[in-house]
């Protein structure tokens, strides 16, 4: 890690806008009342108290991604089809990206993502296209919520895994260390805008993060978590009882830093047509619905008993024993049914020596 | 122009048959439009694809030509969504995608000197096609082989002109049966479990494989059950919906398992070790 | 003996008559409670009820057809209610209704904004003011100033249609006049044709698909048939753009036409703060207008989408 630097805050503007010379820069930003994470718009203010609504994952994993457009060209004379004409989007490079501002919790979520999409089974190049071009400046939590729990699952408010370069709050501005290569490069190409940090900056710096740390409620031990979830699985009483509050929308899922599962369908006009890769939900009902009618997962319960399993169950069980849930609270948060995966979890815990009927 | 390994790209193929199986099971044959690509293309019997009907999307059939007959590769669609539908719109001479091969493959070469029951209900009959073809292309490689096949009606049957022919061979035997009695059918009556058991094959040095809606395996496993037939000895190949067909959408999986990367194929003994969630 | 104490009793009476009775319990902190299911006695200790009982538990009706349930209802809950009576849609015979007089649900939203507090451990409320402890700092916040938007203008604070009334009926905060003028509706009513497409636009642009608005609703009961997500037949895109994204809106407001009874629960599940009820409540004026009629008071009275007069009074079509 490089050594700290300081930026005071209303030198943050500056910065944002010599990045966004070469980048597209994503910050989070108020409109309308909602905190929300999306491209910067240098006429907002960048909101840095709170953490915003939607992830960062927008910025790897659009929720609407154009695969490729197509033409199907038709003979006048027959009607048959003479030819169809593909067009990948890959063939325009995307930009170079930054992500500024988001909390570790959330901007840990591609972690996740990178063992999935670029592994040794496969190289997803929409997504390592997009991944290999963003940056990742992140800002210290100084003040973890009621629906926060990163430290359950090997997080922390000041964590840097995954990020260029991090931020801390502190009076008057920000200390700025970079992580990576990319972060101080970013650092360093508007680097009239900071300033070394002398000790007492960097002490209340390091102040600042573990006090945050000391917020933290205490936490479970998530070792048993596969097995506790694997009794409760035939236990369809327990999972109606946890989903009471679910209305089976999208929107866990879809505000998740971790969740990756997407649809794939075209949508077409006349001769001419995309192929769409977007967010899906396997909160919906459609998402395992069989073309016969069959549904393996046919109500909320079951829906929910995936979503769970899926982050601290199988996911583990095939990625050597990481949970990929970030623990950043969001799908607690804004859950319209305050639905609580952490009370999910403890009572599966609570539970785990106790057989199913 | 195309990026290298794209594994999302479907590729041309052209239609140079189809044929009505039934009222709603519309069999495909198709050719990839790059030669070189056809000649090079392989796969296991079992294997999936996703076919394109451009402007409707992909949908999951498995291939059911086997991979000792390239001179095209033939799905079969039954008409049940978007996809689906469009695909039986299409006729010979039209283009879809093709993306293939996906999944995994039935244990062919662990099944080599053993009996084999084949046990098929419905549309379920497609990937025991393949298998059947397979084996009786390489017929010395393998024991007695029984074919069990049930709709719920005779016109319901698909691969008639096979059936026609499997039926005529000495070296197999076919069961055609339906659920319940009608006029002219002159063969058996009576649902796949229940003909099964009277079938009585024997689980000595055997294997079953079967396919087919869900309540007719739930009842098929019992019945093998009672035969004596242990579960590394039953080997089913499932349906599930899927998307992307490389593990990565989600939809798909068992447990920690993708129906389309672990699958389509597992032995009873594999599907045990996973939640239950069928 | 509280309201609390009593309402327990009613449910503990009922219980064995009943699948389940849907009712609120203490959440994550003290300002969320969310709802479940009561089945047995022993549930009934989580049970709570007071401002924080934001949850509307008739949505959950429509999953629980078949079953034998009981429900608490707020007086805007229970208009829900009663228009699923009205549409059929739920059984009058099947259903338990545990009336609550209301004075009013917060807005968590506004709270946050107030108080900048994420953590809520204790609250307690006093005559006209609420008073949060969050970490070791305490706060108070004026009730006004953090009741959801509904009910600063609620006049149907008592249910209508019960089987237990728990305590005394409130008085209504406004009057029927009152309650209809909204300044939100008359700012929008300020706009011309173009500055209002632009405020739809670039609230519009901001929604997630999530469909937490449709499945909050208790009137919305297509659900897992949706428009939304049907390919076949193929109404909407599953591109995310502000085209696809309107146009299921106004679906869902048409939809709803005469038959909203304006609970709020759509805008209130909304993570990303649209002001989605404008649209329900501009339709609920039409539909005043023409027909003079309000969705969810009457148990006995046709919606009037549901039927037709060859000559309506209000709708001159010869004038169209």
């Amino acid at each position: 890690m490089m050594a700290s630097l300081f930026i005071v805050s209303k030198d943050i503007p500056q910065w944002l806008a010599a990045m966004a010379k070469t980048r597209k820069v994503f910050a989070t930003q108020r409109e309308s009342g909602a905190i929300i994470f999306k491209p910067y718009d240098p006429g907002r203010e960048v909101v840095f108290e709170r953490e915003s609504v939607t992830s960062c994952k927008e910025a790897v994993f659009p929720q609407t991604k154009v695969l490729f457009s197509y033409f199907v060209k038709k003979n006048p004379e027959t009607g048959e089809t003479a030819g169809v004409a593909i067009e990948e989007s890959l063939n325009k490079p995307a930009p170079q990206a930054v992500v500024f501002g988001t909390r570790p919790c959330g901007t840990k979520g591609f972690l996740t993502f990178d063992r999935v999409f670029d592994c040794d089974r496969i190289r997803d190049p929409y997504y390592t296209s997009l991944r290999e071009r963003t940056a990742f400046i992140t800002l210290a939590c100084d003040r973890p919520g009621a629906t926060c729990f990163c430290h359950w699952v090997g997080g922390a408010p000041d964590d840097p895994k995954g990020s260029d370069a991090l931020l801390t709050p502190v009076e008057g501005g920000f200390l700025v260390e970079a992580v990576t290569e990319k972060g101080e490069e970013l650092v360093n190409e508007a680097r009239s805008l900071f300033a070394e940090a002398d000790e007492k900056r960097r002490e209340e710096g390091a102040a600042v993060r573990d006090k945050a740390k000391g917020m933290l409620t205490p936490k479970p031990d998530l070792t048993d978590i596969g097995p506790a979830l694997e009794k409760r699985f035939r236990d369809l009483d327990f999972w109606e009882d946890m989903t009471a509050a679910c209305v089976s929308c999208n929107m866990c899922t879809y505000l998740c830093p971790t969740c990756y599962c997407f649809n794939i369908t075209d949508e077409s006009d006349g001769q001419a047509g995309v192929r769409l890769r977007t967010w899906d939900a396997c909160m919906s009902q459609q998402y395992s619905l069989e073309a016969s009618g069959h549904n393996p997962r046919p109500t909320r319960a079951h829906r929910m008993r995936n979503r769970v399993n899926h982050k601290f169950w199988y996911h583990p069980k095939e990625y050597g024993g990481v949970i990929s849930c970030c623990g950043c609270g969001r799908c607690v948060k804004h859950c319209p049914g305050s639905v609580d995966i952490r009370r999910i979890l403890l009572t599966a815990l609570e539970r785990k020596d106790e057989d199913a009927e | 122009m195309k990026t290298p390994n794209n594994p999302y790209a479907p590729k041309l193929a052209r239609i140079v048959e189809t044929e009505m199986e039934n009222a709603t099971v519309k069999t495909f044959r198709v050719v990839f439009e790059d030669q070189a690509y056809m000649q090079s293309f392989s796969f296991k019997p079992g294997q999936v694809g996703q076919l394109t009907a451009f402007g409707a999307g992909e949908a999951t059939f498995v291939i059911n030509s086997p991979p000792t007959r390239m001179d095209y590769l033939q799905f079969s669609v039954m008409r049940a969504g978007e996809v689906t539908t469009a695909l039986h719109m299409l006729k010979e001479g039209d283009l879809v995608g093709v993306r293939a091969p996906l999944g995994n493959a039935f244990p062919v070469e662990d099944m080599k000197g053993k009996n084999v029951v084949l046990i098929a209900g419905g549309i379920g009959m497609a990937p025991l096609r393949t298998l059947l073809l397979y084996m009786l292309d390489n017929r010395a490689d393998y024991g007695d082989i029984l074919l069990i096949y049930g709709t719920r009606s005779p016109d319901d049957f698909c691969y008639k002109a096979d059936m026609a022919e499997w039926g005529a061979r000495d070296d197999m035997k076919v069961v055609e049966t339906v659920d319940s009695a009608c006029t002219l059918w002159t063969k058996c009556v009576g649902l796949v479990p229940n003909v099964l058991l009277d079938e009585k094959p024997s689980p000595g040095n055997a294997v079953a494989v079967t396919c087919g809606p869900p309540i007719m395996i739930r009842f098929t496993l019992e019945a093998l059950g009672k035969l004596g037939f242990t579960d590394e000895q039953i080997i089913t190949t499932l349906e599930r919906r899927m998307k992307c067909g490389m593990g990565l959408c989600g939809r798909c999986n068992i447990g920690e398992k993708y129906v389309c990367v672990d699958g389509p194929v597992f032995t009873m003994a594999e599907l045990r070790e996973l939640p239950p969630e069928l | 003996m509280s309201q609390l104490t009593e309402l327990k009793e009613a449910i503990r009476k009922a219980l064995p008559d009943l699948d389940l009775v849907l009712g609120w319990r203490e959440g994550y902190d003290a300002l969320h409670a969310p709802p479940y299911h009561i089945r047995r006695q022993e549930d009934l200790e989580h049970l709570v009820f007071g401002p924080m009982c934001v949850n509307n538990l008739a949505s959950q009706l429509m999953h629980l057809r078949g079953k034998k349930v009981g429900i608490i209802v707020k007086g805007c809950d229970a208009r829900s209610v009663v228009e699923l009576l009205q549409e059929k849609i739920v059984n009058r015979e099947s259903l338990v209704i545990f009336a609550m007089p209301c004075k009013g649900v917060l807005d968590v939203k506004k709270i946050r904004r107030a108080l900048d507090i994420d953590h809520a451990r204790e609250v307690h409320f006093h005559n006209g003011t609420i008073e949060i402890t969050s970490g070791d700092k305490t706060s108070s916040v004026e009730l006004k100033d953090v009741l959801a938007d509904k009910c600063l203008r609620c006049h149907y604070p008592n249910a209508t249609e019960y089987d237990h009334f728990i305590g005394e009926p409130v008085e209504p905060r406004v009057s029927a006049e009152e309650a209809a003028a909204d300044p939100a509706m008359e700012e929008l009513a300020g706009m011309d044709l173009t500055e209002r497409f632009a405020f739809w636009k670039t609230h519009m642009n901001r929604c997630l698909r999530c469909y937490a608005c449709r499945n909050s609703c208790p009137l919305c009961f297509c659900r897992d048939v949706c428009l939304a997500d049907s390919r076949d037949p193929h109404w909407q895109s599953q591109e995310t753009s502000v085209r696809e994204k309107w146009m299921f809106q106004m679906i869902h407001a048409m939809h709803l036409a005469g038959r909203c009874t304006q609970c709020g629960e759509c805008e209130r599940a909304c993570p990303v703060g649209i002001p989605i009820l404008l649209l329900k409540k501009h339709l609920n004026a039409v539909v005043k207008d023409l027909f003079n009629y309000e969705a969810g008071i009457d148990p006995t009275a046709t919606p009037p989408l549901f039927t037709f007069k060859v000559e309506e009074e209000n709708i001159k079509e010869i004038e169209l």
